[in-house]
């Protein structure tokens, strides 16, 4: 009982495969209750297979999962009314307004005191209540659809990627409501490719690519144990300073802004660069010291970008 | 199954139906639209008004007295052609079916038959007529059977031969009672049909069914709401079509239960036919495409709007295996004929039809992805 309490989510060697590909192989994990835990990789990882798995919206080929303490494939009734799901890719009713939605999914799961005006102020859709669900923009449906997943105060919330194709602002604002449910205690199984999304919301991470978890831990601890150097950035620098950068014995790069990136291992070594470009008479109009961020990490681990496509690798999301 | 459930299911269905304006226009207002048409067109067929255009070269009393014969008689509406004409030129210019021509000496034989002067007077009416036309053989068979009449009156003896009719039903019916009950039948089945296809598709293709996949709502209960919603929505239609009917064209018809029975068992059938289709023909247009391919043939071939015997043999045996044959049978024998046996033996066939197809189409209807 007390594993049950300490942990939300276990899942042991669970396997998915869709004919002669393996979506999912073989991963194990566990999800403390009442933490924000992020699946972080790029689309076809396994990340959506193995949300929906846990979820029951599909069945594991092979493996266990428990999820409150109860096995996924077998007590569905008795899992189903204490979790809260938002799937990839939500819609609605199109022609039924935010309340009259809200009303529904909490009449489907008999909770006739839901308080839907409080789930309505939760997500900021106070203005919009009345409005048709086709009439709302793209970020107000993937908040009205965080709101339904709260609408039987669930224990555990599964968002699959609930800020993908929202501009930024859009997505801030989905990140106010996730911090407001952190707050709140609630256990939180996110899924997402964006890292900083990861890094702002999450206290464990676990990065999967090709249907393999790859690495676990805090942001901050996957940092810490997957990187050794800091990230030096310099703007608007002289034609001469890759050279002198190049005789210290670094490996100077330039990121899409043009800006060079130099990897160094130690805090010393910024003081000689910097002190190598002064003497050469060399310039720049300012710089930036950093850890390396899970997008980094991230590369380093698994030698692919976060934003690969689905079918590059050829699997199943 | 969930009362609750079903219930919250049923309000989202039947609010989106309001909101939905084209769809309310095709479930309600269409087949009302059809009664109105074809009610209109077969209006008291037994009194039958044919345009008649009459060149009288004679201009006597007896012509006078012959067309007005035509007019009260035949039921004839006379339209006077100027003598001075040519009968056949003024046909092709005025795009006439036909012309009846009185020649100008048929006052003359006329009074020589009538007072016994020349026993064998007789004269020659003269059809000018468009032998391309699909009615004027029609009206041609009207005038001769009304000639028949005169000649037979003319004789001043009775007719030998005489008959009386004797129906084999309780009472008369018209074509629009016919039509009423086969127009509610295809009504039910493309209402049925179309709705559970198009929602099917679409929450699919949206990915609801994958989010209420995920509450307690199980795939029973998503049938039975969907089976009630399309109930719903033909009870109100079938009521519309029955007001229409009776306030304009004070049909005669019996309404029992019956009509209830082949209406559900109408849902039932195609409700389960496009359960069916969603699962094999995901995207949604290509399952309306597939949905017109069963509505068509059943709409024009099941004896909907005409009786099958009217079809060629092949077609007529064809019709006997779609099922919408039985309900529009069905229908008719208890609201026509109040012929119960008949009735029920057509809901046995439907209702096995349905029992099968529904089950059919539970099966294939996906609620959590496969293993």
């Amino acid at each position: 009982m007390a594993n049950q309490a300490k942990h939300a989510i276990e899942v042991e060697n669970l396997t998915k495969r869709y004919g002669n590909l393996l979506a999912v192989n073989g991963i194990s994990f566990t999800v403390r209750t009442g933490e924000v835990f992020a699946f972080l990789g790029p689309n076809g990882a396994g990340k959506s297979t193995t949300v929906e798995i846990i979820d029951m919206i599909r069945r594991p080929t092979s493996g266990k999962v428990r999820l409150l303490g109860m096995d996924v494939t077998k007590k569905k009734r008795a899992i189903v009314p204490r979790i809260g799901v938002l799937p990839q890719d939500f819609s609605s009713f199109d022609r039924i307004t935010v309340r009259e939605t809200l009303q529904f999914y909490s009449r489907l799961f008999s909770r006739g005191n839901a308080d839907i005006d409080g789930l309505i102020e939760l997500v900021h859709l106070k203005d919009k209540a009345e409005e048709q669900y086709k009439n709302l923009s793209g970020g107000l449906q993937q908040r009205l659809g965080i709101a339904i997943a709260l609408v039987n105060d669930p224990e555990v919330v599964f968002l699959d990627e609930p800020t993908t194709g929202l501009d930024p602002r859009a997505r801030r604002e989905v990140w106010e409501v996730l911090l407001g449910l952190k707050k709140q205690g609630k256990t939180i199984f996110l899924t997402t490719h964006y890292m900083e999304e990861a890094e702002i919301l999450a206290d464990t991470v676990a990065i999967i690519s090709r249907g393999m978890i790859i690495a676990t831990g805090s942001p901050a601890e996957l940092i810490e144990n997957n990187t050794n150097y800091l990230v030096l950035t310099l703007q608007s620098v002289d034609a001469n300073v890759v050279e002198i950068i190049r005789k210290l014995g670094f490996e100077p790069v330039h990121d899409n802004h043009q800006d060079l990136k130099v990897r160094v291992e130690h805090t010393e070594d910024i003081l000689k660069t910097l002190n190598a470009i002064k003497d050469a008479g060399g310039s720049f109009l300012s710089l930036d010291v950093r850890r390396p961020n899970l997008e980094e990490v991230f590369l380093k681990l698994t030698g692919e970008a976060l934003h690969a496509g689905p079918a590059e690798n050829g699997e199943v999301g | 199954m969930k009362l609750r459930v079903i219930r919250a299911n049923l309000i989202v269905k039947l609010k989106t139906f309001y909101r939905e304006r084209t769809a309310m226009f095709f479930t309600l207002a269409f087949p009302i639209i059809l009664i109105l048409v074809f009610g209109t067109i077969f209006l008291d067929r037994d009194k039958l008004s044919l345009d008649l255009y009459v060149q009288d070269l004679d201009h006597s009393q007896a012509s006078a007295r012959f067309v007005k014969t035509l007019q009260f008689n035949g039921n004839f509406k006379i339209i006077e052609v100027d003598p001075a004409t040519d009968a056949r030129e003024y046909a092709q210019k005025h795009k006439l079916n036909l012309i009846l021509v009185i020649p100008k000496d048929f006052g003359i034989l006329h009074d020589q038959r009538a007072d016994n002067k020349t026993h064998d007077a007789s004269v020659i009416l003269r059809y000018i007529y468009d032998p391309s036309s699909t009615s004027v053989k029609t009206k041609m068979e009207y005038l001769n059977m009304e000639f028949a009449g005169m000649n037979q009156r003319m004789s001043g003896r009775p007719p030998f031969y005489r008959w009386e009719e004797t129906s084999i039903l309780n009472q008369k019916y018209r074509f629009i009672e016919f039509f009423i009950p086969g127009v509610i039948a295809m009504a039910v089945m493309i209402a049925s049909l179309f709705g559970t296809v198009n929602m099917n598709t679409e929450l699919l293709q949206k990915g609801i069914i994958r989010k209420l996949s995920t509450t307690p709502i199980t795939r029973t209960d998503w049938i039975l709401s969907n089976i009630l919603y399309q109930f719903a929505l033909a009870i109100i239609s079938t009521i519309a079509m029955l007001l229409v009917s009776y306030w304009v064209f004070h049909v005669e018809l019996h309404i029992n239960g019956w009509l209830l029975g082949f209406i559900l068992l109408d849902v039932f059938a195609f409700v389960g036919i496009g359960m069916i289709l969603t699962r094999f023909v995901q995207e949604a247009q290509s399952a309306v495409a597939a949905a017109n391919a069963i509505v068509f043939p059943m709409m024009f071939l099941s004896g909907s709007f005409f009786p099958i015997e009217m079809m060629p043999g092949f077609l007529q045996t064809f019709a006997r295996v779609l099922p919408l044959y039985y309900i529009n049978e069905g229908l008719r024998a208890s609201m026509i004929f109040s012929d119960n046996l008949a009735a029920l033996r057509y809901a046995a066939i439907i209702g096995a039809f349905a029992a099968v197809f529904f089950t059919l189409g539970i099966t294939a209807t996906k609620w959590e992805e496969g293993k």
